[in-house]
């Protein structure tokens, strides 16, 4: 081989290297042992019980201190945890797991099945909101036949299982610390006793929360560090001031304007997610409320996506931290996202000859006005609210410009999530909006309740364009029932196929968060909330 | 002054209180607003949100409402806190102490150095040191505090490394006795210092302001007359100038309440700053009535504090 030949394969396979190696992993990541991470989080938990709520603040805290039976590797397959082997009987509509035999509570007692049929029976089923609206009506019963085995029986296959059992969806409580009293109100919630690679120290309110290293824990090794200290620091800009000044180690998320300054920094690393404990694989929508005369017209929605230039809400809003979406399924779905779709792309020609098909004339005035729309009264201004988050403003202001080019006039109506959930889904007083859709570990999670018409009414977040689709209806129904993967893969697609025809939503930008840490630590398992559990610091 | 009075004052303080907490009840319950979303995530199912609601007694009337909380909170019961699961006088409690002391140290740091610079600058006025003082109070009252703990954190923190950015102790380090008081006044040290501006340069003006007007008077004439030493001039002149100063310094709690608000979330100080801002959040409403009628009480008893200061600053003044 010449020179220049060689240089060229070296070349190749040096870049191969780099990308293929996760970002969240180093050559120079050598685990040592003891230490003390400092982790900057956004909110105080209250308390740190992440069995009865979805906040994300309890969970982004409290997750180190549990297990769930399963846990999920960096392409979110399932892995065992709690529970070493699984099989799936009766066509999916049972789950066998075997638990292992070596997991103890952090106050010594021993770890069993009967811990697994508490937790779910008493406790996430009655106050995990996502485990209880998804598996709720679905599980006809959990078996403990022996301390080491678990058995779920559904009414019918149940796809998603195995994606829903992880610390996130399913962390297990102890039964012996929570039996007959009320799981919410607990002093354990504030002390927890739970079997992960951390032990509770001490929760001072409002500022921080110290784990210590479980000597006990079932993974043999691990965890590395001695501590573990969860800092409350509410602002982000503040966050990457104490990460700069030493102070803490590790950010959940750093601000899009931060964000080069930090990576051009030797002395930090970085990597993106979409992992959150709050919600996973998420994707900024636009909804379309079709019970507005204005936007039944499938001609006007697929104007206003034609009108909208993504790559600019991905350079401006989030600094490029992200992707346009492709598919109305997240692409870090990979075996449900489909691709290749036909979906609309940005050509403000086509939408202006498309608003001028469905009546919306461009007359004295830049905005449009109604000829001869069913439904809309002859002079109508083609004017559309458009709600979203405070947080969300850039948004509501490049919604605006950029309608505004095609002659539609947008109001940005910024309301506080408290105020825009009932504004939305119980009011149903809207337009248009944006809502951080998140997808979670499988499409019957976060997918289905944006779609199937059975999800439109008051609950926050759910068919919030009230669209109804019997076909659409039917494949989710599918889908739901099918356990195996390559099958459910093509009734997704059939599914993403027809609503980027209908457009009761436009999918602007997928949003993973980006993580930032000292490179004087390492080996986090950025994908889950045991991030820390195989973690180091070398200071 | 009499007992009567002090008496009267302080019974007053119960009917205040109690307008000032039903108005707050109502103007949260009307302004729209949902706690229910914050407390069950974006996932739960209809089922769920009615039984958070129906947890918390929000599915009853809003009179309803109002006249259970009322009861409970003659009895002393200030509820359950949605978000936190506890009640809401361990959780504010637990927070006040922070608020308390960066209050305080702002408060106390502001008033003796704002004393000093104002007597100051009105015994050099119209000299380069008034007009230094004049400029800086200036700038320090027109700055926003959120702004200056932004370039506090900057400079002093990161360019300098002499100060921390966040909390009110070492993340790293668990110390006790005194190391611990350093450790906390060594966190303070920004937080204060950015609350204390606004209100030193605001107690500076009015000093200086006071003091010049009292030395313009004809008794301050008089005692110059009668060969009085200047020091002992500026003394009279002074405790007659401090008069507004303490009205406005007792009339301050509440905004230094605001202000710790902002510089409690930029520095990540754990006190009822934060604390109300995440309340606002998540409509967390039983700690926000908690935290509106601390501030309401704090207020009016700073108020009935500052009418005794002036019996001890002027005996002129009698109350009946």
């Amino acid at each position: 081989m010449r020179r220049g030949q060689r240089w060229i394969v070296l070349s190749a396979l040096a870049a191969w290297v780099t990308w293929a190696t996760p970002a969240w992993l180093h050559a120079q990541d050598t685990p040592t042992r003891g230490g003390t991470l400092v982790v900057a989080i956004s909110a105080d938990p209250g308390h740190l019980n992440p069995a009865i709520t979805t906040s994300g603040a309890t969970h982004t805290a409290a997750e180190l201190l549990y297990n769930g039976l399963l846990g999920r590797d960096e392409r979110g397959d399932p892995i065992p945890d709690l529970a070493e082997s699984w099989t799936i009987e009766q066509a999916g509509a049972a789950y066998r797991f075997r638990l292992r035999n070596d997991v103890t509570w952090h106050d010594g007692t021993r770890f069993t099945s009967a811990d697994v049929k508490f937790t779910f029976e008493e406790v996430l089923l009655k106050f995990h909101a996502r485990t209880k609206a998804s598996m709720g009506g679905a599980l006809a019963g959990i078996d403990a036949p022996d301390e080491r085995t678990v058995v779920f029986r559904f009414k019918q296959p149940y796809a998603p299982l195995l994606l829903q059992l992880d610390a996130t969806e399913a962390p297990i409580i102890a039964k012996h610390v929570y039996q007959g009293s009320d799981p919410q109100t607990n002093p354990a919630n504030a002390q927890p006793i739970g079997t992960g690679p951390f032990k509770f120290v001490s929760y001072r309110k409002g500022a921080e929360i110290r784990l210590a290293r479980n000597p006990a824990y079932f993974k043999k090794g691990l965890p590395y560090l001695n501590e573990l200290v969860m800092r409350v620091i509410p602002d982000p800009g503040t966050q990457v001031l104490a990460l700069e000044n030493g102070e803490v180690d590790f950010l959940w998320g750093v601000p899009g304007p931060d964000q080069n300054r930090l990576k051009a920094d030797s002395r930090f690393r970085m990597a993106q997610t979409s992992y959150h404990p709050g919600g996973s694989n998420c994707i900024m929508t636009v909804s379309f409320n079709l019970e507005r005369p204005i936007l039944k017209d499938v001609r006007v929605r697929r104007a206003i996506a034609h009108a909208l230039d993504r790559d600019a809400f991905l350079r401006q809003v989030l600094f490029s931290e992200g992707r346009v979406a492709t598919a109305p399924i997240s692409s870090e779905l990979a075996w449900a996202h489909a691709r290749g779709l036909n979906m609309p792309s940005f050509d403000r020609a086509e939408a202006e000859r498309l608003l001028d098909a469905a009546g919306w004339k461009k007359e004295r005035d830049t905005t449009r006005v109604a000829r001869g729309v069913p439904g809309v009264q002859d002079g109508t201004r083609l004017a559309i609210d458009f709600l979203h988050f405070p947080a969300f403003s850039k948004y509501g202001e490049l919604m605006r410009q950029q309608l505004g080019a095609a002659g539609i006039d947008v109001t940005p109506r910024p309301l506080e999530p408290a105020v825009f959930a009932p504004t939305v889904f119980k009011d149903r007083n809207f337009d248009t909006n944006v809502i951080s859709y998140c997808n979670g570990p499988d499409p019957e999670i976060g997918v289905r309740r944006m779609y199937h018409s059975s999800q439109i009414g008051p609950a926050p977040f759910t068919n919030a364009a009230a669209y109804r689709n019997e076909r659409v209806d039917t494949l989710f129904d599918l889908a739901g029932l099918t356990v195996e993967r390559d099958k459910r893969t093509p009734i997704y697609r059939q599914i993403q196929e027809i609503v980027v025809q209908d457009l009761p939503y436009y999918w602007l930008v997928e949003t993973p968060t980006t993580r930032a840490w000292s490179a004087k630590c390492g080996s986090f398992k950025g994908w889950t909330g045991l991030f820390a559990e195989a973690a180091f610091c070398n200071r | 002054m009499s007992g009567r009075y002090l008496v009267r004052r302080l019974a007053q303080v119960v009917p205040a209180a109690a307008a000032i907490l039903i108005t707050a009840f109502v103007v949260i319950h009307i302004a729209p607003g949902d706690p229910v979303l914050a407390l069950a995530g974006q996932h739960g199912d209809a089922a769920y949100y009615a039984l958070i609601r129906a947890k918390f007694g929000l599915d009853r009337p809003l009179p309803e409402q109002l006249l259970v909380y009322a009861a409970n909170v003659a009895r002393g019961d200030l509820g359950v806190s949605y978000v936190h699961g506890r009640p809401v006088a361990s959780v504010v409690l637990e927070r006040l102490p922070a608020t308390l002391l960066l209050m305080m140290t702002a408060l106390i740091a502001s008033s003796i150095v704002g004393i000093a610079l104002g007597v100051g600058a009105a015994r050099r006025v119209d000299r380069p040191a008034d007009l230094i003082v004049r400029i800086a109070a200036l700038v320090g009252y027109a700055t926003p505090s959120f702004w200056l703990a932004q370039i506090a954190a900057l400079t002093l923190a990161l360019g300098t490394g002499w100060f921390p950015v966040q909390g009110i102790t070492d993340a790293r380090q668990v110390w006790t006795g005194w190391r611990y008081a350093a450790d906390v006044i060594h966190h303070l040290a920004l937080p204060a210092l950015v609350l204390a501006i606004n209100e030193l340069a605001l107690t500076t003006r009015l000093v200086r302001t006071g003091v010049l007007e009292c030395l313009a008077t004809d008794y301050i004439r008089t005692a110059r007359a009668k060969g009085l030493p200047e020091r002992s001039v500026v003394r009279h002149a002074f405790r007659n100038a401090l008069l507004p100063v303490v009205t406005v310094i007792g009339g301050r709690i509440g905004m230094l309440f605001t202000g710790a608000v902002l510089v409690e979330t930029v520095f990540a100080w754990p006190g009822l700053g934060q604390l109300l801002l995440s309340s606002i959040q998540t409509r967390d409403v039983p700690i926000l009535l908690a935290l509106f009628l601390l501030v309401s009480l704090a207020v009016i008893l700073t108020n009935v504090v500052t009418d005794l200061a002036y019996v001890w600053l002027d005996p002129r003044i009698r109350y009946e």
